[in-house]
Order: structure tokens, then C-alpha cells, then sequence
């Protein structure tokens, strides 16, 4: 499914990625862990191809390489991004937004558009099945959200527009115990043979509901040491200092 | 030629029926006019929109003659039942208010019968009142609510061309009435021409009045309206312009709010692109105490739009607890596009809440990405936040069908870009 390769990474003549190296095959859910500043959004935001980047290496998903393909493309594609920080979007509904978006992406794929009445139905079974209050749907995107009703909806995203490979770029952090489950409960619902998982995570909570197939370190722009669980709970135990 | 555009007075004998005093009235006027030209950017008000400029360079003659204003039909909106009155190149031509006690309801062309007003400021008002021979006078009596809105039809008709059209309306509204009007520009002409509009809004104590003001068709006009507005105790009046379909368009608004606890409400989206110039001035006269006044401009500006808010608030000393607020936010599209605000506070009570504030930038990167990353190109992208930004505005207007109607006007002129 993702295929890196030496990947390097500066933004403003900072290196911030260097030399990367990870493979992901479908099914797999990796995690990947690592102290502040190590790189871990930076690796979120290469893959979904933001721009201001200077790249090198190699850095393939479906067998060919992701250079030169745009954000959007690469969406359609089935890379989904789970932000960190969503970003909120004055005046733009939730839901006609998350219409647009799903047709662009089913029409990418030769898929039909869906007619409103079939959306909504879509829509509904998701949203419940996160537990999300419909009439948040109807708000301006992500605007007044509170920090868990954000993290939802980018599950909800998630969910509805079926990708191939889910980037959650610390999903888990500054949710409460319950929303916490919500989510992991969201994701393991997703999860199948054909599907791959990156989920950037600082703490060892999240993965205790999502388990990992494998977890890596990542320090100063580079993977350190890969392991199985046990390497998350040894993090948690010793913290990343000792690692190293 | 059009750089020493002067009117002659046999202009004004062409009118008929018309007293001496209102002779002396528009032959005053005329003068005023012809002394001054048309405004230009010497003077405060027309800093931003030098309109001599303007039209020296895009008119080679201007035609003060009256010019056929038949229509055959109109095609009327079916989107929701409306009264209506259909306006041709500024003439009262019809009305209908067949969802009204018509009793309850005056409307005929409109007939000045005051001559002692002066606005020797601006000179466009001057020949308003110099030529002006036509518009409506609606007048809604005490204690009537309509039960549904009226449709202002403004016609343009393919007749137009440089040609100058004055007209001037009233409407005034009975103590504890409401009327709710939709102001919808059609335009048929291909050419250029300029429409000079005088009106007059009074409202009596309790009223209430909405507006929605409706220009987007895009058009070849080059628009001026003068507005002056009376508020009286506890009256509320409404406004939501969009304005952005004419070449140029300047609204000069006037709110005076003379009677306690009376409230003035403005909000305007526009989506001005390729030379478009736009400018909406307001003053926002606190004259009573205890009223309130809240301005929301909102501009989207593409390759050589030009847009302009001046908003003044006025605040007399005898104005206490007066709460007024103005807000302008730009959107720049382009390295090209230009956006002027001047916001004025002028205070004289001390127990007030005043605040203005104003904001223009470029569309956020990190919501361009954001969506991006849902697979929406980035001209789809750039759209949705345009149309995000606009609908803001939108939003804010209470009757579904009628913003339903709004938003597809906007969004069909947000298609262009």
C-alpha cells in the first residue's frame, strides 16, 4: 500500500525528515510514536501532499510514486488525512460540504454521484454510529465545534468517503476518556483486509483500543526502533529519552 | 464633448405641469449641478470613487432625454407569492398587491412637493432634483402588516443607451406597520448607461421594514443611489444589499434614527470582479437616545474589482446608551484587486458603545489544504470559501425561500469566477 523510502523532508532550509523508512501492506495498522518536534506531523502532511515541502527519497503508494500528484488527487485516490487541527470553515455547511467532497471522490473513481436523499441516509447511519448529534452537521464546518466534536467529525470523513489508507495525525490527543473509545471503536469498525492505517499517536492510551500491528519510534526525523505493542508499553513505561 | 458635461435648461421645460416654485427649484439645482460636474475625487466623500474620471472614460455622450420604457412582459419570480410593482427605466409602470387590504395601501408616481431640501454637497443629488419626473410613492398605513413581500421590479430595457435616468422614490410606513420589499434589478441593456436614484425611506413609530436589495444581474449600468431614512421611536428597519452587478455602483445611504429605541440593521455581501467598482458609503445618524445600529460589509474582490466602505457613525450628544457597530471584511483574490474602508466615529454623548472594525486579506492557505485534502480541487476549493464567506450574510436572512432565492443569485455570479 505505502512504500518510503529514504524520505527527506525540509520546510525554510530545515531538515525535518531524514531518511525515513517504513512499509505499509494492506490490512496493516501502523503506529507511530515519538516526542515532540521529532517529525510526525511533517510526515502526515508529506503524505497528503501539502505544499511548501522540499522532498526527496522515494515515497510510493499503490505501487507508483506520490511526486507531482496534488492534494486532491491524492485524496481521490483513497489517502485520507485525519487532521490534527481541523480546520474551521466560516460560512461552509458541514454537510453539503461532506456531500461535494464524497461525490468528487466517488466520481474520481468511477463510482456514481450520489443524489442527495441516498447521501443523507449514508450520512445518518455513519453519524450515529459515532454517536454525533445530527444538527451538527447542519453548523458551519468545524466552526464552535468543541475539540471532540472535530476529532468526530474527521471520523465521520473518515468513514464516508471509505479510503485506502487513514492517516490520524493525533486523533487521540485533547479527547476524554469516552470520546476516546468513539473514535478507536470508529477506526476498528474500519478496519479490513484491503485497508492500511497510519496513526500518529504521542500516547500509549489510544492503542490500547486500536491495536497496532506494528509500532515505530520516530526521532528526529527518522524511524529508531520498530517493534510490536510491547514497544508501546515500554514507552510509556521508560519515555522516549531511554529508547534511543 | 462629455469632459464639460453641462444640462441645459430647456431640459426642465420639457416637464410638464409644474409650478414656478418648483421650476426655481430645479433650475437651482441645475445650476448647482452644472457648476459642479460631476464628483470627483477632490472631494471627501468621492475619494475612493472619482466618478468624473470614471465617466469621462467610459462615455462619449450622455443622453438626458426620456427614452421608450415599454415592456411587454415580465417574467415574474415563481419562487414564493409576492405583491409587486414594476419599475421601467425608472417609471412606475404597474403594481399588484393582490395579498393586501388595499385599502391599507397608497401608491401612485411619485410627486415632490418639497422644495426647500438642499444637498449641495453632492452634485448628483442636485441633478436628482433637477431633472427627476418619475419613481413610486408607496404609503402603508397605520396598524397593517403585509401578509407577503413586494417585489420591487427595476427594469432596464435594451433602449438604454448612454443614457442618464433620474427618478426618485418614496415609501413610508404607518405607525406599527411592516413591509418587507425585495428591490430586484433586470436589466436588458447591452450598453452603457447611468441611473441616478433618490429615495426616501420613512418610517413612523413601531414600524418595521426589511429590504433586500438585489443587483447581481451583470450589467453595463453605472448606478448611484442617494438614500435617506427616517427612524422613529421603536421602528426597526432591515437591510441586506447585494449589490455587485452593475460596472459601477455607488450607494450613499442615510439613517437617521430620530425616535428612541430605534433600530438600524445593514448587512451587505458582494462579489466584484473585472473592473467592477463599488462603493458603499453610509452614515449612521444617532440622534435619539437608547437606539442601536449594526453594519456588516462584506466584499469579495477578483482581478481589478475595486471596492469601498465608507461607514460613518454619528452619535449626538443627546444620544445616550446608543450602541452602534460596524464591521467591513474584505476577501482579495487577486494582487490586482483593491479594497478601501475608512470607518468614522463621531461622538459627542459619553454613555455609549461604539465599535468598528475592519479586516481584508488574501483566502486562508490552510483551508485552501483542508479541503484540498478532501478532494476538492483547489478553484473548488477557492470557490466554496468565497461562497463560505458570502453566505455568511446570507444566512442571516429569516425566510427560507427567499434566502434559497438569494443564494442561488450569489452563487450563479460566484460560477463566473
Amino acid at each position: 500500500m505505502l512504500e518510503i523510502k529514504n524520505l527527506k523532508a525540509s520546510i525554510n532550509n530545515k531538515d525535518i525528515l531524514k531518511g525515513l523508512n517504513i512499509t505499509i501492506k494492506p490490512g496493516e495498522l501502523h503506529a507511530i510514536m515519538g516526542p515532540n518536534g521529532s517529525g510526525k506531523s511533517t510526515l502526515a502532511n508529506v503524505l497528503s501532499g501539502k505544499n511548501g515541502y522540499k522532498i526527496s527519497g522515494e515515497l510510493k503508494y499503490q505501487g507508483k510514486s506520490l511526486k507531482e500528484i496534488p492534494i486532491d488527487e491524492r485524496a481521490q485516490k483513497g489517502i485520507f488525512l485525519a487532521f490534527q487541527y481541523p480546520t474551521e470553515i466560516p460560512g461552509v455547511n458541514t454537510n453539503n460540504f461532506l456531500k461535494t467532497s464524497l461525490n468528487k471522490v466517488r466520481k474520481a473513481r468511477g463510482k456514481k454521484e450520489l443524489d442527495t436523499l441516498s447521501f443523507l441516509k449514508l450520512l445518518k447511519e455513519k453519524s450515529s454510529e459515532l454517536g454525533i448529534d445530527e444538527k451538527m452537521l447542519s453548523r458551519q464546518l468545524n466552526v464552535g465545534f468543541s475539540g471532540g466534536e472535530k476529532k468526530k467529525n474527521e471520523i465521520l470523513q473518515m468513514k464516508i468517503l471509505d479510503p485506502n489508507l487513514v492517516i490520524l495525525d493525533e486523533t487521540d490527543s485533547g479527547l476524554d476518556i469516552d470520546a476516546l473509545k468513539i473514535i478507536a471503536d470508529g477506526v476498528n469498525s474500519s478496519r479490513d483486509k484491503k485497508k492500511s492505517f497510519l496513526v500518529i499517536t504521542h500516547y500509549q492510551r489510544l492503542l490500547d483500543y486500536i491495536k497496532p500491528d506494528f509500532v515505530h519510534v520516530l526521532s528526529n526525523g527518522k524511524i529508531v526502533k520498530s517493534g510490536c505493542m510491547e514497544l508501546a508499553e515500554e514507552l510509556e513505561k521508560k519515555g522516549y529519552k531511554k529508547i534511543n | 464633448m462629455i469632459e464639460n458635461f453641462k444640462i441645459n435648461s430647456k431640459e426642465i421645460d420639457k416637464i410638464k405641469k409644474i409650478s414656478k416654485t418648483e421650476r426655481d427649484f430645479r433650475i437651482n439645482n441645475l445650476n448647482l449641478f452644472n457648476e459642479k460636474g460631476f464628483p470627483n475625487k477632490k472631494q471627501e466623500d468621492w475619494k475612493f470613487s472619482d466618478l468624473r474620471e470614471i465617466v469621462q472614460k467610459n462615455f462619449k455622450k450622455l443622453d438626458v432625454n426620456k427614452v421608450n420604457s415599454k415592456v411587454k412582459k415580465i417574467n415574474l419570480i415563481k419562487d414564493f407569492h409576492h405583491n409587486y410593482i414594476v419599475i421601467v427605466n425608472g417609471e412606475l409602470k404597474s403594481s399588484n398587491f393582490s395579498f393586501e387590504d388595499k385599502n391599507r395601501v397608497r401608491i401612485k408616481n411619485f410627486k415632490n412637493d418639497n422644495f426647500l431640501q438642499k444637498n449641495k454637497e453632492n452634485s448628483l443629488v442636485c441633478l436628482n432634483h433637477a431633472l427627476s419626473d418619475k419613481g413610486y410613492d408607496v404609503e402603508i398605513e397605520a396598524n397593517y402588516k403585509f401578509k407577503k413581500a413586494l417585489i420591487i421590479y427595476n427594469l432596464f430595457t435594451k433602449d438604454l443607451k448612454e443614457n442618464i435616468l433620474n427618478s426618485r422614490n418614496k415609501i413610508k410606513i404607518g405607525e406599527n406597520s411592516e413591509l418587507h420589499t425585495i428591490d430586484l434589478v433586470i436589466n436588458d441593456s447591452k450598453y452603457k448607461f447611468m441611473n441616478n436614484v433618490y429615495e426616501n425611506i420613512i418610517l413612523e413609530n413601531n414600524a418595521v421594514y426589511k429590504n433586500i436589495c438585489i443587483q447581481n444581474d451583470k450589467n453595463e449600468g453605472y448606478f448611484h443611489k442617494f438614500s435617506k431614512s427616517k427612524l422613529s421611536s421603536r421602528s426597526k428597519y432591515s437591510a441586506f444589499i447585494f449589490p455587485s452587478g452593475p460596472k459601477f455602483n455607488k450607494l450613499d445611504l442615510e439613517f437617521n434614527l430620530e425616535g428612541e429605541d430605534s433600530e438600524c440593521i445593514l448587512q451587505s455581501a458582494s462579489f466584484l470582479n473585472k473592473n467592477d467598482h463599488q462603493e458603499i458609503k453610509t452614515k449612521m445618524n444617532h440622534i435619539a437616545p437608547s437606539c442601536k445600529s449594526y453594519q456588516k460589509v462584506k466584499n469579495v474582490l477578483g482581478s481589478d474589482g475595486k471596492g469601498v466602505y465608507q461607514g460613518k457613525i454619528y452619535v449626538k450628544d443627546i444620544a445616550q446608551k446608543t450602541n452602534a457597530y460596524q464591521l467591513s471584511k474584505a476577501l482579495l483574490l487577486s494582487d490586482s484587486s483593491e479594497f478601501n474602508s475608512k470607518p468614522e466615529l463621531e461622538i459627542y454623548a459619553d454613555d455609549v458603545k461604539c465599535s468598528h472594525g475592519a479586516t481584508s486579506g488574501n483566502v486562508d492557505e490552510d483551508s485552501i489544504y483542508y479541503l484540498m485534502s478532501r478532494g476538492l480541487s483547489r478553484k473548488e476549493s477557492i470557490k466554496l470559501l468565497i461562497d463560505g464567506f458570502l453566505n455568511e450574510v446570507v444566512d442571516m436572512i429569516k425566510s427560507n425561500s427567499i434566502k434559497k432565492f438569494v443564494k442561488s443569485k450569489l452563487e450563479s455570479q460566484i460560477h463566473g469566477y
